[in-house]
């Protein structure tokens, strides 16, 4: 793989506290455009600290950072509109079909609602479309979340466990949104205790206790 | 892009409405009890009735409003689907506007449920300005689903969470309550002189609320 020019996130010595608790502390990290980075480490060890800081859900207590060029703190719309992060919280509102779901994504993020059809066959939800959520298992929101993802092709894809409550024919879909990503140059970051095929991924990145603790693209100081 | 938003919410919400009948099920029924055991209280006496009728409407009023903009935010907080407008790129201002509007339209239909109720228990006059009767009930629930909405969001993010809210609104709503329910029982026993006052007030009111809401709904969504 030819190496990418510009970072998609750049993190310097970020730390975010909880109750003066350090989730992640003084963490360094480079990702680079194009890349898809497998964020190891054990529940608790900050992963999801990690990426939530990254799609900007949550702020720094110290440290400062940049995503795909636009500052962590003071330019968050820009990076919310370029990124999606999914994670076991499917922020689907289960009153409403998957179909409308993903018509309202639409209208939050300004695109064109004709998106939502295909994304919805993409993930095998097209016959259970006019179902409302509520009555979906939690592997067919997830699927939902991807197809949301997928319409939305974000230059960035904050994944966090997301072979989690997936059955076989649904990982296939995860690993359908990193190929398209890697084809599309797009980054993708996948939280995650489960391997992801590794054909898929370009590195690795460890976490510990809040600590990158294995090879990172290290911010010189 | 903005406008599109707000519609998206209103519309939204108000087939989440339709859909879990949530007003219908558990607010309407609220201010309906709370209104009859006030009748009961009170005795037959139709003069007392038709005098306290105006301050029992916007009481029955307020409280459903409090209901109602807390089991809206529920429904955000559910699936964490709040953090999805967080992380949308959309105008956080027209979010909240799109939150108003729909609970001003659900509020207004309990309204006119109650008023029903409020005029065939109590005796409560309509009085020779229906128009102006009308525009006192619209700006008032104005006030409150404004207010309401911005403080929903508040109690949401809150660790007392329900608690919050009433703690919340109250004092910041009674102008409100007060300019309606004296613009209510003046228009109700036909005294239109000085109903401007308590109007102008009532539209001083929703446009700070509407202000504020506006400006400050992103800020408190943040983390």
């Amino acid at each position: 793989m030819t190496a990418p020019q510009r970072a998609a996130a750049r993190l310097s010595r970020v730390t975010r506290l909880f109750d003066g608790l350090a989730a992640v502390s003084q963490v360094s990290l480079e990702i680079a455009q194009g890349e898809t980075v497998w964020l190891r480490g054990w529940n608790g060890s900050g992963k999801t600290t990690l990426l939530r800081l990254i799609a900007t859900a949550i702020s720094p207590t110290f440290g400062d950072g940049s995503v795909l060029g636009f500052d962590l703190r003071a330019e968050r719309s820009a990076i919310r509109a370029r990124t999606d992060l999914l994670s076991h919280e499917t922020r689907l509102y289960g009153d409403l079909t998957a179909a409308e779901n993903l018509r309202f994504a639409c209208s939050l993020y300004d695109i064109d609602a004709r998106l939502a059809e295909p994304a919805l066959e993409r993930v095998g939800l097209e016959e259970v479309a006019a179902v409302r959520v509520g009555r979906y298992s939690q592997g067919m929101r997830q699927r939902l979340a991807l197809a949301r993802c997928l319409m939305r092709a974000p230059a960035l894809v904050l994944l966090d466990e997301p072979y989690a409550a997936l059955d076989a024919d649904a990982r296939v879909v995860v690993d359908e949104l990193l190929t398209t990503a890697r084809a599309g140059r797009r980054t993708a970051v996948v939280a995650s205790h489960e391997a992801p095929p590794a054909h898929l991924i370009d590195r690795e990145v460890m976490m510990d206790g809040g600590r990158v603790t294995a090879p990172a693209g290290v911010v010189p100081s | 892009m903005s406008m599109r938003v707000a519609q998206a919410i209103v519309a939204k919400d108000l087939r989440t409405e339709v859909r879990s009948r949530s007003a219908v099920s558990t607010v309407l029924p609220f201010a309906a009890t709370m209104l009859l055991a006030f009748g009961f209280a009170l005795g037959p006496d139709r003069l007392l009735l038709a005098e306290t009728a105006p301050a029992l409407l916007w009481l029955a009023a307020l409280f459903a409003s409090v209901e109602l903009c807390h089991r809206s935010y529920q429904h955000e907080a559910a699936n964490d689907a709040l953090e999805g407008l967080l992380l949308s790129p959309a105008d956080k201002g027209a979010v909240y506007l799109g939150k108003a509007a729909a609970a001003f339209v659900q509020l207004i239909v309990l309204l006119v449920v109650t008023t029903g109720i409020v005029i065939v228990l109590f005796g409560l006059p309509v009085g020779p300005a229906p128009a102006l009767l009308l525009l006192t009930g619209v700006l008032g629930i104005a006030g409150l689903s404004t207010l309401g909405s911005l403080l929903g969001l508040l109690a949401v993010r809150s660790r007392s969470r329900q608690a919050a809210l009433p703690v919340l609104v109250l004092p910041l709503v009674s102008p409100v309550i007060i300019a309606a329910t004296r613009a209510t029982a003046d228009l109700t026993h036909g005294i239109t002189a000085g109903i401007g006052g308590w109007l102008g007030l009532l539209v001083a009111f929703d446009a700070a609320y509407l202000a504020a809401g506006y400006i400050v709904f992103g800020h408190l969504l943040e983390d």
